[in-house]
């Protein structure tokens, strides 16, 4: 290579670059010398270097050198070794999306939209969500204004590669001098070498993770101490101390061991997050010497127990008398005793009804409606007007004497988005598009209170398990924390990309759960307002969560219909439960916690086995074998799909939703 | 090839631009303003799409509406768009000359017709109903309920049950406990059946009968109620025929197995057919009401004859005594006759036929208006005589059916002269198996063929089936059509084109007729002497010309 074929390079490759006074010093040192200014180095004995100056040299703005240089490196990891394949074919992805999100960056419109047109087959199985957010992007200025291409832009992808593979890659990409794609894989994915064989292609979930700015906080965050254990002196433990158990042996034991453990527990608050390991030894040493029923509950009253943070409000006893008699009369269900469940459909919604819960004890059921109402029916008193309801038809269109068998509600002004009750029924919480959630009393039915603070859409409300503190959120990407007796929020939750879509509170109200379209779903510390657990694994935006009694386990559904079981401590999947093909609505954990009930679009009711998973996945999780969740079963409804779900606490499943027409 | 088609920077054209530029008054857009727009009307309106999916699914719905659309405009505090309601998908035309123009087909609306319409029904308001998905895990079949896959019989239960380890719990054998809504169900419709005043109702009730699942339960007490009603109400005309309605439904219910229970129906299913007075006023038409029961037995023998075999031998017994008793009322006769007629042509080949001659030389004084002076019975008489005929007709006409196509003189085939040709000769073979078949027709009268669409065995044989339409369209019941019309041109058709394979055929097709052991010929010669020329609209107008 001539000097002044490298001089010539080097200016073109300033200029190009806008130095352009580094370049005018260049041609002025160039004319001044009147030779090469790299003389000194070596140069023409550097292939390497060479090579690397004319790759700079190319006309870097030529778009067709992404398609060639993708589909090349497709050609070469389709045709790849078969063992090694799926770990080659990981980085497709990312160089995918990075190579159309250059040439959109570069402006190269058409041809960005022919190669992600060309290509986005191969990558919709899995991405098709991304694929369509990320179709639209079609200017410079769509990279900067969409949240999702700038997080994409600043974050690099972590892919988990063995050896072998690795140096595949690399080899092929010195080989063939595709320093485009070279660069790509530089600049945007973060591999994670191990030796060995590679492994098996099913067990992928964490070989794909996107880190980053805000993932990269993930890791960190997830490390961070929480306390799931139940309150102290919660029901459940007053009713073991004050004899709910049957027999005064038992009730004597119990109590003993209650008394115990509570003491010992609440010595070890401070350690019980991040050592489990204790409670394991424990829980294996009492619970196999018990029988069935007195099992469940050693094994709550053995659990961690914590203090609460918040100040609870008092419960009247007339109240905590109903609670304590209804938990003594609780049928204990597994996957042999399976629940009765009660449905209200909801008929002639006419297409308006946004959302329905059910009352603790079934008797109230609320409906949120588009036309900005909410209703809420007495279904004690349906029960008799619905017997009518079938004998005369005419008759039931106005109702009884011309009045409607249910309580309007209005007030709010956009569609109403969730609706629900307070523990012991008496208030009713909704949250509208017009921004506010509102507080209405079923005794009066009346609005009590008007709760403005958000500033979009409120998508969720839902009161704590003891009532008074309710949880929110909304469009404008925060959940907010709110006691009844103030307008403003006393806590603002913010940290998630995209809309939080739906809430839940743990049953030591200690945290809520906020699940988000970010995919994402996330645990807060109500006291601090920190985020203490970022779960990732869901591939659509999040539906429904729930939380299982014992405040271990978090259930979330998404919008494809994968229920994930989450271990809060670790913040790891338990394992997906896979059945529904639709959104998934609602879930419901039973009250001892065995049984996980999913309500879905596909208009069916499944229950699903998670007792197992809780008592053996410590021994199985060694072992490999964690699929023990098992959908045990399914109930199809004629045409309906599930809105809400709701396990009394007797254990009787209520179930709501409303016929849809179109397939009947 | 990738490259092919994608010079469109966005999937909304220039031109679309320019239209709405146009639209809102903007008239100078300069063509490089619309390409360079294009991509960003794409971006925003695939983001206002992206809200309009988390309002859908906010709104618990899997269907995007045009008011998603309005909330997500509304979440980006845009004014929404009015006019354009969430009642139903919005109908596009396409305008004539522009390949891609499409418009909203907006119906005029005349302010007069709407000014003088009825008010509109209120809209039902919203209602909560209430049933049991399940207890205790196991789905009760109630109509509300989707359908069960099967009704699990109790033996297989056990089984798994067993399977799954020391947790076996017996079920006691539990009275039959039918739910509230099951017992209003049946109330209502016995209510409909007996009330005869809603005919609107009960054509519902009907439809919900023969479709919903989950009426299992209730098959012994329709059962019993219809039998009971039958018994009770033989002078109610309308009764007894929304009753056999009702047994229709019953019997078209996929969801329901009424096997069992189908020694309880056929007493009054037969009695409807065959008993001497059904209806007590003179204007109640109970022709009718026998004709529709026929073919319910015909529906019943078809369907479940494999199951029961004794069953259509035992029908047809009971019909053949209540026709060929004399002592009997016309009108059970015609019962008798539609009934039998109903069950396929080889049953009135070898029960009516065999016995058309003398029955019909007892029918022969009703008929004279001169002997029988009451008009009533001479009409009764012309009825049984009309069925008979119909019945014979059938039959002929089913039989001669078997014989090969003869050319006929379709216009598919008569241009298509070559081709016709090469058939007669699968015609002869098809001919030796058809007769082989005609040997044993006792077996084949168990298994009913009924003349009802049912796929008879000579049907899937043909090949020429279906390019003979004529021959197969000739319906009996229209029997005015001028098929003597037909007869001397088809004739005339085949005479031009008379080959020397098509006389071979046509000769080899007459000696089978004659030859034939059921005696085809003969049997329409018989049928001839006895009713005359009545008889030939039956016969399709080429085996006609055979014999003419």
């Amino acid at each position: 290579m001539d000097p002044e074929q490298v001089d010539e390079f080097v200016m073109g490759y300033l200029k190009k670059k806008g130095f352009n006074s580094a370049a005018k010093h260049l041609q002025e040192s160039l004319h001044n010398n009147n030779g090469s200014s790299f003389s000194s180095i070596d140069y023409p004995n550097d292939p390497e270097l060479t090579k690397l100056i004319r790759s700079f040299s190319q006309s870097e703005n030529d778009p067709s050198r992404y398609r060639e240089g993708y589909s090349k490196l497709r050609s070469w990891g389709y045709n790849s070794l078969d063992l090694y394949k799926h770990e080659l074919l990981r980085v497709m992805y990312p160089v995918f999306i990075h190579c159309y999100m250059d040439l959109v960056g570069k402006g190269h419109t058409q041809e960005a939209r022919s190669f992600f047109n060309s290509f986005r087959k191969d990558h919709e199985m899995v991405h098709l969500r991304d694929l369509q957010k990320l179709g639209g992007v079609l200017a410079p200025s769509h990279l900067q204004e969409m949240e999702f291409a700038r997080s994409l832009r600043q974050s690099k992808i972590n892919i988990k590669i063995c050896q072998y593979s690795y140096d595949l890659l690399i080899q092929y990409l010195h080989r063939t001098e595709s320093t485009l794609m070279l660069g790509i894989i530089n600049e945007h994915i973060n591999f994670q070498v191990y030796s060995g064989q590679p492994n098996s292609a099913s067990d992928d979930i964490e070989a794909v993770t996107i880190v980053g700015s805000f993932h990269e906080t993930a890791d960190h965050v997830n490390q961070k101490e929480i306390h799931w254990g139940l309150l102290e002196d919660s029901l459940e433990d007053r009713l073991e101390k004050t004899g709910g158990l049957l027999s005064d042996s038992e009730k004597g034991q119990g109590e003993s061991k209650a008394g115990d453990d509570s003491k010992k527990r609440s010595a070890e608050i401070g350690k019980q997050g991040s050592s489990t390991k204790k409670l394991k030894k424990d829980k294996a040493g009492t619970a196999t010497t018990k029988v069935a029923r007195q099992e469940t509950s050693t094994v709550l009253s053995s659990m961690p127990r914590v203090k609460p943070e918040l100040a609870m409000p008092v419960m009247s006893t007339d109240v905590e008398e109903s609670i304590l008699e209804d938990l003594r009369n609780r049928v204990q269900l597994s996957s042999v005793a399976m629940p009765s469940v009660s449905f209200y459909t909801f008929v002639n919604t006419h297409n308006g009804l946004n959302s329905s819960s059910i009352s603790h004890d079934g008797s109230l059921v609320a409906g949120g409606f588009s036309d900005s109402s909410i209703k809420v029916w007495d279904m004690a008193k349906i029960g008799q007007a619905g017997s009518c309801a079938l004998q005369d038809d005419n008759n039931q269109i106005v109702g009884k004497n011309g009045r409607r068998n249910y309580t309007l509600l209005v007030g709010h002004s956009g569609p109403v988005y969730s609706a629900t009750f307070s523990p012991p029924g008496d208030y009713v919480l909704s949250s509208s598009a017009d921004t506010t959630i509102r507080l209405w009393s079923t005794k009066l039915n009346a609005n009590l209170v008007c709760y403005k603070g958000h500033n979009h859409t409120v998508w969720d409300a839902q009161f704590s398990p003891f009532g008074h503190y309710f949880a929110s959120c909304s469009h404008d990407r925060t959940a907010r924390i709110w006691s009844m007796d103030r307008m403003q929020p006393l806590r603002m939750m913010a940290g998630h990309l995209s809309d939080v879509d739906c809430v839940q509170w743990h049953p030591n109200c200690n945290y809520i759960a906020t699940g988000s379209s970010d995919k994402t779903v996330r645990l807060w510390d109500v006291q601090t307002g920190e985020c203490v657990r970022i779960f990732i694994g869901h591939r659509s935006m999040v539906l429904s969560l729930a939380m299982s009694p014992d405040g271990r386990y978090m259930a979330s559904g998404d919008e494809d219909g994968t229920i994930m079981m989450w271990d809060l401590s670790t913040a790891r999947c338990i394992t997906p439960l896979m059945g529904h093909n639709s959104c998934v609505w609602t879930l419901s954990y039973s009250g001892e916690g065995s049984l996980l009930a999913s309500g879905s679009a596909d208009c069916t009711v499944k229950l699903w086995d998670v007792s197992s998973s809780t008592k053996l996945t410590k021994a199985e999780e060694k072992n490999g074998n964690s699929n023990r969740l098992r959908s045990i079963r399914t109930f199809p409804t004629k045409s309906t799909p599930v809105h809400a779900l709701r396990f009394s606490r007797r254990n009787l499943l209520f179930a709501a939703g409303a016929v849809s027409k179109h397939s009947s | 090839e990738l490259w092919k088609g994608e010079e469109k920077m966005s999937i909304v054209p220039k031109e679309t631009i320019e239209v709405i530029a146009q639209s809102i008054g903007i008239t100078n857009l300069s063509p490089e303003a619309a390409l360079m727009l294009a991509p960003d009307v794409e971006y925003r309106v695939r983001e206002i799409m992206q809200e309009a999916i988390k309002c859908m699914r906010h709104s618990k719905r899997t269907t995007l509406t045009a008011s998603d659309v309005d909330g997500a405009l509304n979440l980006r505090n845009l004014e929404p768009i009015y006019g354009f309601g969430s009642g139903g998908p919005i109908r596009f035309r396409k305008a004539i000359g522009h390949r891609d123009l499409f418009y909203t087909d907006d119906r005029e609306v005349d302010f007069k017709d709407v000014i003088e319409a009825p008010l509109p029904k209120a809209p039902l308001d919203t209602e909560i109903v209430c049933h049991w998905l399940a207890i205790e895990g196991v789905q009760p079949a109630i109509p509300e309920n989707a359908p069960l896959e099967v009704i699990r019989a109790p033996a297989e239960n056990q089984i798994y049950q067993q399977k799954d380890g020391p947790l076996i719990d017996i079920r006691l054998p539990v009275k039959h406990v039918l739910s509230k809504e099951l017992q209003l169900y049946f109330q209502k419709i016995a209510e409909l059946t007996m009330s005869k005043s809603n005919p609107s109702l009960f054509k519902e009730a009907l439809v919900s009968l023969a479709s919903d699942s989950g009426l299992h339960p209730l098959v012994p007490y329709f059962t019993n109620f219809i039998a009971d009603e039958v018994s009770r109400g033989l002078n109610d005309f309308l009764l007894l025929f929304n009753l056999m309605h009702v047994v229709r439904s019953l019997l078209q219910n996929p969801h329901i197995h009424i096997e069992p229970y189908l020694h309880q129906l056929m007493p009054s299913v037969v009695t409807c057919l065959v008993s001497r007075k059904l209806g007590n006023r003179f204007a109640d038409n109970h022709w009718d009401l026998r004709d529709f029961t026929a073919n319910l037995v015909a529906l019943i023998c078809k369907r479940f004859g494999n199951t029961y075999v004794t069953l259509q031998s035992r029908l047809t017994k009971t019909l053949v005594n209540a026709l060929l008793d004399p002592k009997k009322a016309l009108t059970q006769h015609y019962g008798a006759i539609q009934g039998l007629a109903a069950l396929g042509h080889n049953v009135v080949r070898l029960l009516v036929l065999s016995n058309l001659e003398p029955y019909l030389s007892l029918l022969e004084p009703e008929l004279d208006a001169e002997k029988q002076k009451n008009q009533m019975k001479s009409y009764e008489a012309w009825r049984v005589y009309g069925a008979l005929l119909r019945a014979a007709g059938l039959c002929i006409h089913d039989r001669l059916k078997i014989f090969p196509n003869l050319p006929s003189p379709s216009p598919s085939l008569l241009n298509k002269g070559k081709g016709k040709v090469i058939n007669t000769e699968p015609n002869k073979r098809k001919l030796s198996v058809d007769s082989s078949e005609n040997r044993s027709p006792r077996k084949r009268l168990i298994a009913t063929d009924g003349s009802d669409g049912g796929p008879s065995p000579m049907q899937v044989d043909r090949p020429t089936g279906d390019a003979n339409p004529p021959q197969n369209s000739v319906h009996p019941s229209s029997s005015e059509q001028a098929s003597g019309g037909n007869a001397p041109e088809s004739r005339n058709a085949k005479e031009n084109q008379g080959s020397k394979g098509r006389t071979i055929t046509r000769k080899a097709i007459l000696d089978q007729i004659w030859k034939d052991d059921l005696d085809s010929g003969r049997l329409l010669v018989k049928l001839h002497q006895l009713y005359g020329d009545r008889i030939l609209p039956f016969i399709p107008s080429t085996e006609m010309s055979l014999f003419l």
